[in-house]
């Protein structure tokens, strides 16, 4: 197929900034609109048959993920300290290759349930903590993960956990095959009455708008999913916006600052090509899907004149409330082989916690599931009392496929404290100023992940594992799940962007990603930002289609 | 008359050709089938390293009778036997050759500590009898210096071996791991038996 090519001189309808979850989704629907669409993408654009079941190259190193060495970032607890760059991996990390971090994802697609969206009302205020209510709720975006999950791809059993928010539709394909992580897990759940379920997972598990079912071959999270079984924006809705004839995927494109006139209208971006040459693409309208961390970042380096502070941040909101999912859980060993290096990473989960209760004395709630990490991440640590080397941690490694872990994916609160800025002296390979981070957990967030640490082990325990390792919470210092940056709200004095994602200082100008997130969820976003993205694409064409961008 | 095996791309690009969904489906089994028994190495069609090209002589022999003391050989492979020195090799001289210096200079320190200890003799780390070295390497195994050659030993043992070590899967084999590109259930010991997801009371699981 020949893709359509925008020149850089004529005034597109749309600039979608990431390829990723929300970038994808938002291409299609505007150019199923009608609407001409350039998606600008930092990474390279990579063929199925180019990724590899290469654990070194995509969980240690940089293989598809923005480089410390590149892309630096800096880390703070706290704003009265000089930020740091840390060693090994950037605090916020993501995919940066077309498809963004969609590319990676260990593909866990869990709805919000109607609660998410009115804890603010629900809880109140919690000292050090911003929890308020979204300006949408749940039954506004239900159509939307029904769309999600029918337009791009998720398995699983509808109905199957009794802690599920209603929905309109069931899931278009079952779930996938369970695993034994999965199986102990449901018999260690069950035994204490608790209700665990099959895992509703973006993973084919049969063929399913032409594309195959999962081959199992045990490598999601972290891995681009080479058969395209995985429902990654790169193999699902951008080839999908591209048949439009009206949308160009332009990679190797690293948008650094959004263009704007003196009526305070977006005029484009300008951009560093795959040569590093600077470019400025126009358009009449600017749609910001660069991920939690990337779209703060754009917004506070394209500060001019009348924003001083930052595009778009009049509110002063621009990078705060940023948010991870914190959570605990436990490592089991059992006594015969899981081979949880097969199959896709989860297969069962449980939101049987997944509400606040106050009887506990903090906020937070989660889900948990079973999964499996790969061989060569896993073998880095040894239980406490287990020897790091010698004979005896050489059986610890011969013991890999006797190992799963319970997992808890859960709230972290927003505090404006919490934050994405620019630092004041670093600077990424391109000139561009760098990241800064600052991160300091709030109390009750590391209440509740040790409070699951605890039930993961009972859970493990109650599946007759032979070993338990309890998950050591300690302070984040960073995360993938990259929320809360540019929250949405009624109110232009304390959030970014408005209910239908414009920004609340600048017409034609929209973000829409984790960024958007007004709290955190229960670990699992991306469905979230999915359904986010198709409902704001939704009302994005309506204003196109009147004039009123 | 014997199947042609579809090489690695082959097989993606079967899977991967949109137009050609409902053929895969039909021939799923198949293409898995073939897929399995495939030359999975042949993605990695770089040869692995197989001569030091950083680290002198004497310091990867210093390097490969640490690295055997942190996995060692006997019944099963240890870092010898999987070559895992080729991998610290390689790896310092490419994408962690941010470290060498580092790396080298805490060599230096692990070497002459070692030599004051025998009183300036000057015999190699590598030259001790196996107890001494073991002994020698408890005194020194929360260094900096051993931390990093612990991370490549694993590294070496079970990242793929177009790097340099895990040489001829050996290290896949001690943890237990089979190089495959596909797999079906049942998975493991636990998914066998497996009776189905039984529905919970007032609950009504529904499909498409």
């Amino acid at each position: 197929m020949d893709r359509k090519t925008f020149k850089t001189g004529e005034t597109v309808d749309f600039i979608v900034v990431g390829s990723g979850s929300s970038g994808g989704i938002m291409a299609r629907e505007l150019a199923r609109a009608g609407n001409s669409v350039v998606v600008m993408e930092q990474g390279p654009r990579m063929e199925a048959h180019e990724f590899e079941h290469d654990e070194l190259k995509y969980r240690q190193l940089s293989g598809i993920t923005n480089n410390p060495a590149t892309n630096p970032q800096t880390f703070r607890r706290d704003a009265d300290q000089k930020a740091e760059r840390t060693a090994g991996r950037n605090p916020l990390t993501y995919a940066r290759v077309v498809g963004g971090s969609s590319t990676h994802f260990n593909a866990n697609f869990w709805r919000l349930h109607e609660i998410d969206f009115i804890e603010g009302s629900r809880f109140g205020s919690i000292e050090g903590a911003s929890l308020v209510d979204w300006p949408i709720t749940y039954a506004e975006l239900e159509p939307y993960y029904t769309k999600v999950e029918w337009e791009v791809g998720v398995s699983g059993l509808a109905g199957a956990s009794p802690f599920d928010p209603w929905r309109s539709k069931p899931y278009p394909m079952p779930p996938l095959p369970v695993k034994s992580s999965g199986v102990l897990f449901e018999r260690g759940a069950r035994k204490l009455g608790l209700h665990p379920f099959p895992a509703p997972m973006a993973i084919n598990s049969v063929t399913y708008r032409d594309r195959p079912a999962c081959a199992q071959c045990g490598l999601c999270g972290g891995f681009a999913c080479e058969v395209m079984a995985k429902s990654s924006s790169v193999w699902t809705v951008i080839p999908e916006a591209e048949a439009t004839g009206r949308c160009e995927v332009r990679p190797e494109s690293y948008v650094f600052r959004i263009g704007m006139n003196k009526a305070g209208r977006a005029t484009g971006v300008y951009y560093y090509d795959g040569d590093r040459k600077e470019q400025f693409q126009n358009a009449r309208a600017v749609v910001v899907c660069a991920n939690g961390a990337e779209t703060p970042k754009l917004l506070l380096n394209s500060a001019t004149n009348g924003f001083e502070q930052g595009l778009a941040n009049s509110s002063g909101a621009v990078g705060r409330y940023l948010m991870f999912n914190k959570g605990g859980g436990a490592q089991a060993r059992f006594e015969h082989p899981l081979n949880e290096y097969k199959g896709a990473n989860v297969t069962r989960i449980m939101h049987d916690f997944y509400d606040s209760d106050p009887k506990r004395g903090f906020y937070g709630g989660g889900g948990f599931d079973a999964r499996s990490g790969g061989p060569l991440t896993w073998g880095q640590s040894v239980p406490n009392g287990t020897p790091t080397w010698g004979p005896e941690f050489k059986e610890y490694l011969e013991s890999y496929t006797y190992w799963m872990n319970c997992s808890g994916h859960g709230t972290s609160l927003a505090q404006a404290t919490n934050r994405v800025d620019i630092d004041p002296e670093l600077k990424d390979d391109w000139g561009v100023p760098a990241i800064r981070v600052t991160y300091r957990d709030h109390p009750d967030d590391v209440k509740h992940a040790k409070w699951q640490v605890e039930r993961a082990v009972e859970i493990m325990d109650a599946a007759g594992a032979k070993q338990i390792v309890p998950g050591e919470i300690g302070e984040a210092s960073g995360g993938v799940h990259l929320l809360g940056t540019c929250r949405m709200g009624n109110d232009p004095d304390t959030s970014v962007i408005d209910k239908y994602h414009r920004a609340h200082d600048v017409k034609n100008l929209f973000l829409c990603d984790g960024s958007s997130m007004v709290t955190s969820g229960r670990g699992q976003p991306t469905q979230t930002i999915e359904a986010l993205a198709f409902r704001a694409a939704d009302h994005i064409a309506k204003f196109a289609r009147a004039g009123e961008i | 008359m014997a199947q042609p095996i579809p090489s690695r791309r082959q097989f993606l690009t079967a899977v991967g050709n949109l137009a050609s969904a409902g053929w895969i489906a039909l021939n799923w089994p198949q293409i898995a089938s073939a897929a399995e028994h495939a030359d999975h190495a042949a993605h990695d069609t770089v040869a692995p390293p197989r001569h030091l090209t950083t680290l002198t002589t004497a310091e990867a022999a210093e390097i490969d009778a640490i690295a055997n003391q942190i996995v060692p050989g006997g019944v099963t492979p240890g870092a010898r036997d999987a070559r895992v020195t080729y991998f610290i090799d390689n790896a310092l001289g490419s994408f962690f050759a941010a470290q060498l210096p580092s790396f080298r200079k805490g060599l230096a320190e692990f070497q002459s500590a070692y030599a004051a200890r025998q009183g300036g003799a000057g015999k190699a780390f590598s030259a001790a009898p196996e107890a001494e070295q073991t002994a020698w390497l408890k005194e020194v195994d929360k260094t900096p210096f051993f931390t990093a050659v612990r991370r490549l030993t694993v590294l070496g043992l079970i990242a793929l071996p177009k790097y340099g070590g895990n040489h001829e899967n050996l290290g896949w084999k001690l943890i237990g791991v089979e190089d495959n590109h596909y797999w079906e259930p049942p998975f493991g010991y636990y998914d066998r038996d497996y009776g189905g997801f039984e529905p919970y009371p007032g609950t009504k699981p529904y499909t498409a």
